[in-house]
């Protein structure tokens, strides 16, 4: 088979060269139609085939090569013959074997152009895919930034979906169409907001402009009133002539009223109630008066105004200061500043604490002609009032009991029950000073502030007691209360007087008992002859009092208090020396005093010891064996117990003493009780009941 | 004026019948129960601030003082001024004290005067009153009806108690003297003048006898002279109690002890040992009487 192919190849070989030699064709044109001929034969060839005849032809040429040599071998012509013949052979088949070469390698070159091109085309097509990744990629880019981006109109706050359908005109709410589209629903509500807020923006406008005409109005109304002042003043001063003339102090209490609106809350109540009482029942009585720097007062006063806002936060804005302040002291302390400085500091901050409204009130309170000032005073921080006294008298008083009778503090001490003054009444003082860093308790610092009576705080309408009950609100700010201070006001000064009454009179009764004379009894029921004498009074010291064993009865039951006023009376008679301690309570004569005797003579007896002394401390410490419906005074108890000593001594027997007093029996029953019952019967007798 | 109450003074006491509670009178005529079984073994859980006050206070219509008490079976005989009452004990430990059951009036001699009951003695037997009185006398009443039988007179001044044993009384007045009386003849035969005695009298407390009291053979008494143990027969002092007291109110034998009062302290005193040993207050003294100090009597 395969020679017949080479057989057929040839051929063609051999028509084509006829061809082309038959054309003649210029050499150039002749090879190129050569290459285009090959070319076409190697595609129309299949390489596999030309494989095999190229082997086949191989083994053929072998083939004859081994032919060749075995005849060569023989060495003969025919042999020769058979050589020439098969050498021809053998060369075509070399010239067949030489065409296939040229077609592989014009095969080769086919398919090395086509894998260049095919190269080519797979490297344009990927650039071109990169192109599109990269310009995918920018879009996406472009997109999400779309996605991200707010509008304008997302910032502004419109009114409801359902708000709007039902207000807005059918032509800008365009039901039909925004129904189904949202961005024209948005649309058509971001027209109608801006369509309302353009006739907000007019109407303001308008109203803006009225604002002025009436500001405008008002300026006018206030220029005219302005103008009208300095007639008024004319007015005024016209008058006065007329009212020196008439002696109206018409001026002074106008200025007066002036002063007193700059008086804080408390003070104002206090100054309004007790001077419409000064009014009411005359000025002989009671005469108030503000005192104090009024400039002062108007600034705090406008200070007070324009914080009065914030009240509250301020005041935990000044607690914060306080601990910044701490924090900075004790920084300062690290660095070991001078300590003075320290200390005057803490004195600023003490000052502060207890500092005072620049106004005071004055009440004086007269009675015959002595009279009392009190000062109130308003603690502005620690928002409680605090009093000072000072006493005017007529004449200078004689004798060292008496004066302190009407000694400042011992005046005005218990006017109602257990109304020391002591200590602030308000629960809060405490903590206020402990956060200023004051570690001494109130009372330590009455002797330069004053005294924080509670009756006080009640008449400037304080009262601090119904916040203390009142538990659940007890964070509220004390609120003055008028009604408060109007009934303490005249209960106060009824009270006042009173005791200031009393307090004269015991002045003149002490006075009388420290010269040694007791002032004699009124009363007809009592005898007059006394065999004993007043030899000493004096007042005496809680330490002293306490001492003395004949008092520790009084004392242990709570009788006897260091409130009281105490004094030491000496009673002779003889060789009998009485000494009794007498306990005078701020209430006399309201509560009697109290008596506590010692007796010497023949030893020393007391009510611990001795029935008798016991006895007479009962017959004049209770009511027992009188039947007088009055109040004892302190000289009428004093004459008694100078008649009972008289009793007792009389009823011993002794010889020292000479019965003088009428008595049916000296002593009666098993505890043997002496007669210090007076009957008046005849000259006057002493029975036992 | 101060409480009245602080400056009380008991002047008697007695036991009732059943013995769970102890009476007091004061001189304000307030008559004081106290139930003794409450105050001496309280109970704990129950306790409060006045458990050792009086259970009742009860007021004696006239405001005299109550001078003496003494009790029968029945009844509380009260010894006030001018009168002898018999109170029915249900009354007395009532909350409400009502009428006294009977009466014995002793008019003084005068308007002006008034007698106290200042000691009240039951005979053994609970059918004789002694009753020493502040007229001077020694008045001997009934009990079954009332009736005054005879009145022992002799002392000068008022009698400050009265005791009886063995068919003698023993009387002890203000006038110094303690007289032994016989009962049947109802007469002194016996005086006793302690004040005579330099070993027992102290002048500056006076002369007066403030208790006197029978044993079988001797007689306790003091007053202003010394608490002293005289024999009977012989009316010598046998022993003579040196205590710094300021007068003797009370004095009485229990068993073998003594116990005297005095104003502000009682104490008890053994009398076998003849020598005085403090052995605390006497029990009737643990009752205080409405927070005041119970000063003259035990």
């Amino acid at each position: 088979m395969g020679k017949e192919d080479t057989s057929k190849k040839r051929r063609k070989l051999v028509s084509s060269s006829s061809i082309s030699e038959g054309i003649k064709q210029s050499p150039a044109d002749v090879y190129k139609r050569v290459v285009e001929f090959e070319e076409n034969e190697s595609q129309l060839r299949p390489a596999e085939k030309d494989a095999n005849l190229f082997r086949k032809i191989c083994q053929e040429i072998r083939q004859l090569f081994a032919d060749i040599a075995e005849l060569k071998s023989k060495d003969t012509d025919e042999a020769q013959e058979k050589i020439n013949a098969k050498r021809v052979e053998a060369s075509l088949h070399i010239v067949s074997l030489k065409k296939l070469n040229r077609l592989e390698k014009v095969r080769t070159r086919a398919g090395r152009d086509a894998l260049h091109k095919e190269k080519q085309r797979v490297d344009s097509t990927h650039l071109l895919l990169q192109n599109l990744l990269y310009e995918a990629d920018h879009l996406n880019k472009e997109v999400t930034k779309c996605l991200q981006f707010k509008s304008k109109d997302e910032e502004i706050e419109l009114v409801s979906v359902e708000e709007f359908y039902r207000d807005a005109p059918k032509e800008v709410s365009r039901p039909e169409v925004t129904k189904t589209n949202e961005h024209q629903l948005q649309l058509a509500r971001l027209e109608w907001e801006l369509r309302q807020r353009r006739e907000l923006a007019g109407s303001c406008n308008e109203l803006i402009a009225s604002k002025e005409r009436v500001a405008a109005a008002i300026a006018a109304a206030r220029s005219r009133l302005d103008a009208l002042s300095p007639h008024l003043r004319d007015v005024l001063k016209a008058t006065k002539p007329l009212q020196e003339c008439l002696a109206l102090r018409l001026d002074e209490k106008r200025d007066e009223a002036r002063t007193a609106s700059l008086l804080p809350t408390p003070l104002f109540l206090l100054y309004a109630n007790s001077s419409a009482y000064s009014d009411a029942l005359g000025a002989n009585i009671v005469t108030v008066a503000i005192s104090g720097d009024e400039d002062e007062a108007r600034r705090i006063d406008q200070n007070n105004i324009a914080d009065s806002e914030l009240i509250v936060s301020n005041d935990s804005d000044s607690d914060q200061e306080n601990h910044d302040e701490d924090r900075r002291e004790k920084k300062k302390r690290h660095h070991r500043t001078s300590k003075v400085s320290k200390e005057e500091k803490a004195e600023a901050k003490k000052r502060e604490v207890f500092k005072k409204h620049p106004l005071h009130v004055q009440l004086s309170v007269k009675v015959n002609d002595t009279s009392l000032n009190l000062s109130f005073s308003y603690l502005l921080h620690l928002k409680i009032v605090v009093v000072t006294l000072t006493v005017t008298l007529s004449k200078p008083v004689i004798g060292v009991s008496a004066a302190d009778v009407l000694n400042e503090n011992c005046i005005l001490n218990e006017l109602y029950p257990a109304d020391t003054g002591n200590d602030s009444p308000h629960p809060a003082t405490a903590y206020l000073m402990k956060s200023a860093g004051i570690t001494e308790g109130f009372h330590y610092f009455i002797s330069e502030v004053g005294r924080p009576y509670i009756w006080a705080q009640r008449m400037c309408g304080l009262d601090f007691m119904a916040t203390v009950l009142d538990d659940s609100k007890s964070n509220k700010i004390i609120q003055p209360c008028p009604t408060l201070s109007v009934t303490t006001v005249e209960n106060f000064i009824f009270t006042l007087r009173k005791r200031l009454k009393s307090r004269v009179e015991l002045m003149k009764e002490l006075q009388d008992l420290e010269s040694g004379k007791i002032t004699p009894v009124v009363d007809t029921e009592w005898p007059t002859r006394i065999s004993g004498s007043l030899t000493q009074w004096q007042s005496i010291s809680w330490p002293e009092f306490r001492q003395s064993p004949s008092t520790s009865f009084v004392i242990s039951d709570g009788l006897v208090t260091q409130n009281d006023m105490l004094y030491r009376a000496i009673i002779t008679r003889q060789s009998a020396k009485l000494v009794a301690l007498v306990a005078l309570k701020s209430d006399y004569p309201k509560e009697t005093p109290i008596f506590s005797l010692t007796l010497h003579w023949n030893g020393t007896h007391h009510a611990g010891i001795n029935d008798d002394i016991r006895d007479i401390e009962r017959v004049i410490n209770t009511d027992f064996g009188s039947e007088q419906v009055k109040k004892p005074t302190l000289s009428m108890q004093m004459t008694k117990l100078l008649t009972y000593l008289d009793v007792l001594l009389e009823t011993t027997g002794s010889s020292e003493f000479p019965p003088d007093k009428v008595m049916l029996s000296p002593v009666r029953g098993r505890n043997r009780v002496k007669p210090y019952k007076f009957l008046k019967q005849g000259t006057g007798v002493f029975v036992q009941f | 004026m101060l409480d009245k109450i602080l400056y009380n003074t008991v002047l008697c006491q007695t036991f009732s019948p059943c013995g769970k509670y102890l009476v007091a009178g004061n001189i304000y005529g307030q008559l004081a129960v106290f139930d003794i079984d409450r105050i001496l073994n309280p109970v704990v859980e129950l306790l409060s601030a006045d458990y050792n006050k009086a259970k009742y206070i009860h007021t004696i219509g006239s405001e005299n003082q109550i001078c003496s008490l003494a009790g029968t079976e029945k009844f509380l005989i009260i010894g006030s001024v001018n009168e002898i009452c018999g109170w029915n004990w249900k009354t007395v430990l009532s909350m409400k004290l009502g009428k006294p059951s009977w009466r014995i009036n002793i008019s003084p001699q005068s308007i002006l005067e008034s007698v106290d009951v200042n000691s009240l003695w039951l005979s053994d037997d609970n059918e004789k009153l002694y009753a020493g009185c502040g007229d001077n006398n020694v008045y001997v009443c009934n009990l079954e009806d009332g009736q005054k039988i005879c009145t022992y007179s002799g002392h000068t001044d008022y009698i400050h108690s009265v005791h009886g044993k063995n068919e003698q009384i023993v009387s002890a007045g203000e006038d110094g003297c303690v007289m032994l009386w016989d009962i049947r003849t109802s007469k002194y035969h016996n005086k006793l003048e302690p004040h005579r005695n330099t070993k027992v009298s102290r002048p500056d407390l006076g002369i007066w006898v403030g208790s006197a009291a029978l044993s079988n053979d001797w007689i306790v008494c003091g007053g202003g002279p010394r608490l002293a143990l005289w024999h009977i027969r012989s009316l010598d002092a046998a022993t003579v109690f040196d205590i710094p007291d300021h007068g003797i109110h009370v004095s009485f034998f229990h068993d073998d002890c003594i116990i005297a009062g005095w104003c502000s302290v009682a104490r008890a005193y053994l009398k076998c040992r003849l020598e005085h040993v403090t052995a605390g207050r006497a029990r009737s003294t643990g009752a205080g009487w409405i927070n005041s100090t119970s000063s003259n009597l035990i």
